[in-house]
Order: structure tokens, then sequence, then C-alpha cells
């Protein structure tokens, strides 16, 4: 019985070359997606994996944002003694400047000890041991500094009140990954260089990190266990190797998932296609199937052959896929080259490509369903009565109900969660109903149109009620595809213009971070001679949490809150920067409680909180923190809850206090301030010449880097929709070719009745134009509100709307449906009549 | 008795009525009998020959071909009795177009498992005159080429019914004539039972014995000498 099938298989094969040759195409599109992206999202994994002690930059760390504690420092003394290597290392930002007193450039210091890096290689140019670079008053800085500042190697550059000589230029810094957006080049400089540059001051902001390479023998783990023990002050963060980089870790998971889901989606279009090429290669056989049938071929024998023949040329499909999928990696690593701090290398694993074939395999049987369950319906005495349609096939809900919940199951498995996945099967049937609907409104409406004056627009018009129903495969095809094309769209607007420096009025050029009390009065003068705003100045007092309700926050607090809200343990642990003030800042909404009366303010010692950070901390109105400021336990009472918008540019605090509870306390000033395009390098410069501690972020620059890693995103995301087009188009070509015989006919009919074969050409871009403009109107409008949920819901981000993507979309999908259309069927208007006519 | 049709009643809809197109006929076919079935188009010829191979179910009455009764038979049960009991010709042929003319006539002998299905092709190919045509395709082949074709598939088996629903009809008189001498060769050498529906009187005049209907009803029967 087998063996009968599979000779079937073979030989039935051959009069469906061009519907197999569909399937092929959307199979190998939608597994192309899939292990394009599961082998980046793999690839990425590994790479972390394999480089998490040179990421870390040793087999533990420690990061506080003050120095180590006597218990952390005792610890590490035992380590060292057992054989352990450690090295110091101090992070913090700062502004170097050229000799000659011109430019300036918002920088990030780094000063390790002797031995570093303990994993990785450091690489340099010239290459020499950074401490020798560094002896001696040296630099080490990244080309870019250079390349701004107009400096080459051996040249000398000011950072803070140390003058330093450019000694080379590092290429590859191992452990330079903390967040995916940079302030600034890197600059390395020797611990007593930092010393005479004078920036580590009251109220800086440095990380103190020690990094530590164990000995064999001491494990990680264990050791990460035995330093939380003996390290009292939960604000030294101990880590593991295998926890390096959480957040990027995080992100490039999300990444992934995500492109996963875009991946995910051109396979499901695919799926139209393989459900109309074997629906139209199977209504071809109709014949054979019931001459066979007449010939004692039994129905399970018949699918078993069809079942064969799909899945033979889906496993050949999902082969090439693989292959496209693997290709296309060097284009997709080089997009997020610029994300991630090392080399990023494809790795094909065979279970990322097992698993997609095995999803090319199961969307084709699944897609191939209802078409087979037609093989099933084909009465044998076809024979005798060609001329009675025998009864509508499969598509009841029997047929088409394990098809949906099948394909959901997919989607699921490949989203590797039941709530993005879910949400996905959601909104991807959403999508196709209302893409459908769109379809059948089309047709509908195509229907109940007045006749229409041309020829052509008749003809066309009346095409599109086609029997068969080309119309709504094309739609959602090509109107899915269209979607996530024009969200990535509407999402890179969106986030555009959050972070388009020229739109946002509002926002200041600079944030002068650490201006010091006596120089406030001074530094609004340079900067309102300097041809700035009036500067609006900030007060910020540095303070970490010590106590909540009374609750000493301890290592032990911290870690139980860790198991159940990883987020959560950051509020209890990071370094706060406080604010004072009386009224409440501009925009202030409160969710809960009230602000304080200026008697109130002036009185008592009360605290407003974020609403995130309350949630975290499980505080209300009425509760009480105490912080630690420098060493001075300062008690509030948190009288209400703010929400704040994070993305309004300006000075935002999780904490604001009334003035009586920061009175006296040590604090410095953030001046910010708006300038001319064309003034702020030379205010920058003269701030930075003026007061060597102050660090100048120039807000167009960070926007701009944010934007440049947006882009990068975006470009990924749409290199994976690309396949979801193409899949697309074959749906759409495969939608055409089967109604090809039709319109041969009804073209040489309508000639041979005296239409020019322009007439018929025009009848056909009436239909395709149209076919084009309900996918581009329903995709354009599915993606709007998409790309509105994922702003609401994902990215948290403010709704801006530009028609213009919308725009562009559908003049694309019009065009691109008129192209393929043409494709398909232009042959047909070269047909001569008389052999077309004596064929039928 | 070969065959044995008792009270046969056939309704279809048809543009939303019912219609009638076998009206209670009985046949008695004994085995290794020749019998021509006659009657002008829409009387119910080639329903009657489709009823008795089993590819459609009945509205009423009895079907027994080989002491089997058709009409009780499933789906699977129909595909085995077809393959073991029946050979059918078709006007159109009904050849697959995507096999050669030696994969066509092999089908029903793969369908069985025979052995060497290609080369029993082969030589059935031969029998019917066509052995240069094995590697053709039916779209390369004359209608009466194809007709061999469909012949040779039919008796490839050696079923002991043979069902031919106008196998002529395509074809020119002459083409017809040598179709017609080969269907009765082969089945003189086979010893099987031939059935054939036709409107041409020639071609029924060859048969032992000519069932006219109309109608959808028997209206007689003789035999010839």
């Amino acid at each position: 019985m087998s063996r009968v099938a599979l000779r079937l298989a073979r030989r039935q094969a051959r009069g469906g070359r061009r519907h197999l040759t569909a399937l092929f195409a959307c199979v190998a599109l939608g597994v192309g997606a899939l292990v394009a992206v599961g082998t980046l999202g793999a690839g990425l994994e590994s790479t972390l994996a394999r480089e998490a002690k040179a990421l870390l930059g040793g087999d533990v760390e420690l990061r506080a944002a003050r120095p180590l504690p006597d218990d952390a420092e005792a610890a590490l003394a035992r380590l060292e003694r057992s054989g352990a290597r450690v090295v110091r290392v101090r992070e913090l930002v700062g502004m170097a400047r050229t000799m000659a007193g011109g430019g300036s450039v918002l920088v990030e210091l780094k000063t390790p000890t002797a031995g570093y890096p303990l994993y990785g290689a450091l690489s340099t140019a010239p290459a020499a041991p950074l401490a020798t670079l560094l002896d001696d008053e040296g630099a080490v800085v990244q080309r870019e500094l250079l390349d701004r500042l107009g400096l080459a190697v051996g040249d000398r550059l000011t950072i803070g009140e140390a003058t330093l000589t450019i000694r080379g230029v590092v290429e590859a810094e191992p452990d330079r990954a903390a967040s995916l957006v940079r302030l600034g080049p890197r600059v390395f400089l020797s611990p007593a260089a930092l010393e005479h540059a004078g920036l580590v001051a009251f109220g800086s902001r440095v990380r103190y990190r020690v990094l530590v390479r164990l000995p064999p023998g001491l494990a990680a783990g264990d050791t990460r266990a035995r330093l939380a023990r003996d390290i009292a002050d939960p604000g030294v963060r101990v880590a593991a190797y295998d926890e390096a980089q959480p957040g990027l870790r995080r992100f490039f998971s999300q990444l992934t998932s995500y492109l996963g889901l875009v991946g995910l989606a051109s396979l499901l279009v695919g799926g139209i296609g393989v459900a109309t090429s074997v629906s139209a290669f199977v209504a071809r056989q109709v014949p054979s199937i019931a001459a066979l049938k007449a010939l004692g071929a039994e129905t399970r024998t018949l699918v078993a052959t069809y079942v064969i023949q799909t899945q033979v040329v889906a496993l050949l499909a999902s082969l090439l896929g693989a292959g496209l999928g693997l290709a296309v990696q060097p284009v997709l690593t080089a997009a997020l080259a610029g994300l991630v701090p090392f080399a990023l290398e494809p790795k094909p694993e065979p279970w990322t490509i097992g698993r997609a074939i095995v999803m090319g395999l199961a969307t084709t049987l699944l897609c191939t369903w209802a078409p087979l369950a037609a093989v099933r319906a084909v009465p044998a005495w076809l024979l005798l009565r060609r001329d009675v349609e025998p009864a509508a096939r499969g598509r009841g809900v029997r047929t088409l109900l394990p098809v949906t919940v099948g394909l959901a199951a997919l989607a699921l498995w490949q989203a590797g969660s039941l709530k993005i996945g879910g949400i996905f099967v959601g909104a991807s049937l959403a999508a196709l109903l209302a893409l459908l609907a769109l379809a059948r409104g089309l047709t509908a409406l195509a229907r109940r149109l007045p006749r229409a004056r041309g020829l052509a627009w008749r003809h066309g018009l009346a095409a599109l009620q086609r029997p068969g129903g080309h119309a709504p495969r094309v739609v959602v095809a090509l109107g899915v595809a269209v979607m996530l094309l024009v969200t990535v769209a509407l999402l890179e607007g969106v986030l555009g213009r959050q972070i388009d420096y020229e739109q946002r009025r509002e926002a200041p050029s600079f944030f002068f971070l650490d201006v010091q009390t006596d120089q406030v009065e001074d530094f609004a003068r340079l900067a309102e001679r300097t041809g700035g705003s009036r500067p609006v100045f900030t007060p910020v007092v540095r303070a970490r949490l010590a106590a909540v309700d009374g609750a000493r926050v301890t290592r032990e607090v911290v870690e139980r809150r860790r198991a159940r809200d990883e987020d959560g343990r950051w509020f209890f642990t990071r370094e706060y920067a406080l604010t004072w003030a009386e009224a409440p800042p501009a925009g202030t909404v409160l969710t809960a409680g009230t602000w304080w009366t200026p008697a109130q303010g002036h009185a008592r010692a009360l605290a407003s909180i974020e609403e995130s950070a309350a949630r975290h901390l499980g505080v209300r109105p009425g509760s009480r923190l105490t912080f630690d400021v420098q060493g001075v336990a300062i008690d509030v009472e948190i009288t209400g809850v703010r929400r704040v918008d994070w993305q309004n540019l300006t000075t935002n605090f999780f904490f604001v206090l009334s003035p009586a509870a920061l009175a006296g306390a040590p604090a410095t000033w953030v001046a910010t301030t708006r300038v001319a395009g064309e003034r702020e390098a030379a205010l920058q410069n003269a701030v930075v010449a003026a007061f060597p501690n102050v660090t100048a972020i120039p807000l167009r620059d960070v926007l701009e880097r944010v934007a440049a890693v947006l882009g990068d995103i975006a470009v990924a995301v749409r290199l994976v929709a690309l396949f979801t087009l193409g899949a697309g188009v074959v749906v759409m070509a495969g939608a055409l070719a089967a109604t090809r015989s039709q319109r041969l006919y009804e073209s040489v009919v309508l000639r041979t009745l005296g239409a020019t074969r322009g007439l018929v050409a025009r009848a056909f871009a009436v239909e395709y134009g149209l076919l084009g403009a309900a996918a581009g109107v329903g995709g354009t409008v599915l993606a709007t509100v998409l790309a509105w949920a994922v702003v609401r819901w994902v990215l948290d981000a403010p709704w801006s709307f530009d028609p213009t993507p919308l725009l562009i979309g559908l003049a694309a999908t019009v065009a691109l449906a008129l192209a393929v259309g043409f494709l398909v069927t232009f042959r047909l208007l070269g047909q001569k009549p008389l052999p077309v006519l004596r064929r039928e | 008795m070969m065959i044995r049709v008792r009270d046969l009643v056939m309704r279809l809809e048809s543009g939303g009525r019912p219609v009638t197109i076998l009206d209670g006929v009985s046949l008695d076919v004994a085995a290794g009998e020749v019998v021509a079935v006659t009657g002008p188009s829409g009387s119910g010829k080639s329903t009657l020959l489709g009823l008795i191979a089993g590819l459609d179910t009945p509205s009423g009455g009895s079907i027994a071909v080989d002491g089997v009764d058709v009409t009780a038979l499933g789906e699977a049960e129909l595909a085995r009795f077809r393959r073991r009991t029946i050979g059918f010709v078709f006007q159109s042929y009904h050849l697959i177009p995507t096999l050669t003319a030696a994969e066509n006539v092999a089908v029903p002998l793969e369908l069985a498992s025979a052995a060497e299905p290609l080369p029993t092709a082969a030589r059935l190919l031969g029998e019917v005159g066509l052995a240069e045509r094995a590697h053709h395709y039916p779209a390369q082949l004359s209608g009466g080429e194809q007709q061999r074709v469909a012949i040779a598939r039919a008796v490839a088996l050696s079923p002991p019914l043979l069902l031919a629903d106008e196998p002529t009809g395509n074809l020119d008189s002459t083409t017809g004539g040598a179709i017609v001498d080969l269907l009765l060769a082969l089945n003189r050498e086979r010893g099987s039972t031939l059935l054939l529906v036709t409107h041409d009187a020639a071609l029924a005049g060859r048969a032992a014995r000519a069932v006219a209907l109309r109608d959808g009803r028997v209206v007689n029967g003789h035999h010839r000498a």
C-alpha cells in the first residue's frame, strides 16, 4: 500500500510542478525566516555564554557605588590568600578636552589596576601591556575621541585637573557592555592619574568594581554565595560570571523572541500559499483521482500519495530555507554588530534548524489538510457525469478547527511563552478575520456597484468575484506582509519623533552634572554669556536606602526580594539621586496622597515617591523610609506617590523630598540649559574649561546614539519581515496562477469579440490594482492598530502619528500587486485565440 | 450469474429538481456473455454501468456482481472489489495525463501489488499493438491509441467483468471498429463477461445480446444467435 502511494506520489508530481513550486517557495521562505532568527538567537546566547567571564571581567565581580566596606575588603584579602587574582576598576563619566582650550567630549573613564583584564583580551594599538601605556600620566582612548577632538596618538589632553598623554588606541574591550547606549568614547587612565584629575570627589558617580579570577578548585557559584554571606551591605552587588549582563541577555532574548514571531508570521503567510497551491493542484488532479478510484485505488492510498508528495517537497523546501536562513546571517549580525561588545558568531544549531524544519513540515501538513479532504470527496462517478459539480468539500468547522488548533500550537511552541504566544495567536486571528472581511467586502462591493462605464473597469471588477476565491487569499497574504513592514516604519516614526532632538523644543541642550554650590553663580553667568538660556539648577543629594518602615535593608531582605521580583531588587540597592522642592515639579501627577504645603515642607521631613518605586518597595503614603546620606541617616515620611513621564527629557527623580528633610545635606547641582545648535560646542567647551569638575551631557548626542541603536534593531526586524513579504508575493502569484486557464479563456473570448490586448491588460490592471489597494488599506490600518498597541503596552511611550508610512505602504502594495500580477499573466495576452478555443 | 440487477432506481437532483435517471431496471448477465446496453442520450445507460461498478450508490434496488452485493460495500471494500472484479473502459479514456502509457497500464497492477507491474504493462501494450508507444504520455497519443491504452489497463488484472462506456464514442468509425475488434478479442481470450454501453447500432450488433433503455426503463432485451 505505502509502496503504491510512494510510486504514485513520484509520478503524480509530474503534472504539478507549477503548484508544487509555489508550495516549495512558501515553505522555504517561512523556514528561512525561522532559521535566520533562531540561528541569530543561538549565536547570541552561545556567544554570551562563551564570553561570560570576559563580559563580567572575572569569575566573580563585586560592584558598588561607594568604596568597598571593610568586610568586603577582608573577604577579598582571604580570597587573594587562597590564590585568587583580584583587579580593581573604577568607572565614571567625565569630560576630556584638548590642551589648546578647544574641543571637549563627554567620555567614559576607566581605571583598572594591574592585571586587567583577567579574561578576554584588551586589544590596543600599539599592542603593549595596558599598565605600560598608562604609566606616567598616559591614556588609552577609543578612536572616536581622537576623531572628535582632532587629536592623534602622542598628543595631550586634559581630564579634570590632570593632563594626560595619549599613548594608544583601544580597539576591543572585553567587559564593556553595561548598556546598549553609551554616553561617550572610552578613556583608560591609571588610578594615580584619576586622583590627579580630582574627579573622584564629593557627589561624583563612580562605579567601583572588583574583578576576581579564582584559582582552580574554587567554584564561582560557591564563592559568590560566600562573598554574599560575608559582605553585609546589600549595596555591594556580587555576581558570578553565569549571571553576567542580565540586562543585555534579557534584551537579546526579547529581541529574538519578537523576531521569531515575525518569522512565524512569514511561515503562516506561506501556509496560505501552501493551501492555495495544493488546492489548485488537487483541483487539476480531480479527473485523475476519479480515474484512480474507478481503478480500485483506495482513498487512503490517494490521500497518502498527496501527503507524501507535499511533505517531500516541504522537506526539500525546508532544507533550502534553512540554507537561506543561514545565508542571511552576515546581514543580520552586521545590523546588530553595534549593539554587542564582541564578535557575533552565528551558530548553526541542529536543534534550531531541526525545529524550523519540523515547523515547515507541520505547517505544510496542517495547511494541506483542507485541500486533501477534497481528495477524499472526489467521487468515482465523476468520470461518468463530468457536468455535475461534486459536492462542496472540506470547509466546515470539522476541517478548519484542527487546522487552527494545530497552527496555534505551533505558534505557542515558537513563542516559547503562553502569554506571548496567546497574544500572537489572538492578534493573528484578528488580523486574518479583518483582512478576510475586507476581501469579502471588496467582492461584495464589486457586485453591487452600478455597471461601470468602461469595459476595462467592468471586467476588472467582475474578475474580483471569479470563482475559486483568489481575492481573499491575495488580500490576506499581502495584507499581513504590509502590516508587518508598515508597523516597523510606524514604530520607527513614533520612537524617532520621541528622540528627535530638533522636535523636542522644550528639551534642554545639556545636563551639566556635579556643579558645586559655590560654582552656581559663576556657572549661570558663563552659560548666559556663551549664548545659553538661564540655567535651571536642581539640587542633588546622593543617598542609599537604609530602611523601609524601620526594617533595615539587608542583603538577606534583598535576596528574598530577588526571588519573586528580580527587577525590584534594584530599587533596594541602587544609589539614589534625591532632590528637594517646595512645590511639585511641573507636570507632576499625584496618583496617591498629597503634596506638602510650603509650611509643612520647611518643618517636616517628607517625601514624594515615583509610582514604580513605590510598587517595588511596597510602600504607600504614611510609610517611612530611611536614607543613608554619606553615613547620616535621614528619616522621611511618604506623603504622596507620583507618576513620572521618564521620557520628558528633563531632570526626573524617584524621590523628591521636602526642603526640611535635606536641610544641611551635602548637595551638588544639575544645571540644564538650552542653546542654539551652532553654539552647543562653544558652550560645552567654555563650561568644561572653566569648571573641570563639571560633566556636560549633550542631549542631542545621546539621543543620536539612541536613534542609531533603534535604527540597527529596525534593520534586523525589517529583514525578517521581508521574508513575509516574499511569502506574500508567492501567495499572490500562486493564487493568480490558479486562475490562469480561466483568465486565458476569458481574454481570448474577449479578443475574439473584438477587444484589444490593451483593453484586456487594462481589465487585469483594474483587478490587480484593486487587490493591492485592499491589501494595502487593510495592512496599513492593521499596522496602525498593532503599532499603537506596541507603543502603548510594550514600549510605554506616547503615541504620535504620521500618515506618511501608510501612504507609502499603500502605494507600494498597489505597485507590487500590479507588478506581480502582470509578471504572472502577461504571457496570456500574447496567446492566439484560435488554438485556445479549439482546446476548450 | 455474473450480474444480477433488480428494480434499480437512481434519482438525482439537477438544477434543484429531482430527476429520475433509472426507474426500476432489472437485468441478468451470465458469465462470459457479451451484452450491449443501448438507448438514446440521457436514457440512463452510463449510470447503470457506473452503478454496477460501484462508482455511486443507487437510490433503490439491488446489484449483485459475481455474487457480491455491490450496494452493501463500504468505500474501502468497493475499491478492492473494483480492483479484483472489474475492468473499466471509458468514452473519454480517462488516462492519467501525468503518467506514460506503460505507467497508466501499470496502475491497477501496482494497486494489486502484482509482481513486475511495468514489464507486464509493456507486454499488455504489445497485445494492443502499442509496444512502441509505451513511454509516451497520453497527450502524445491519438484518440484510438489512448483507448487502446485504456483497454490494456482495463484487462491488466484479467477481471471477470469488463465494463465499457461508449468505448468508440470519441473515435472515427474505422478506429472505432478496430477498438471493438480488440475489445471482443481480448474478452474472448480471457473468457470474461463484457457489458458495453453504446448508442452505435453497428457496435451493439456485434454483441450477443442487446438491452435497450429508454427514460430509465428497459424497453427490450433479446438474444441473438
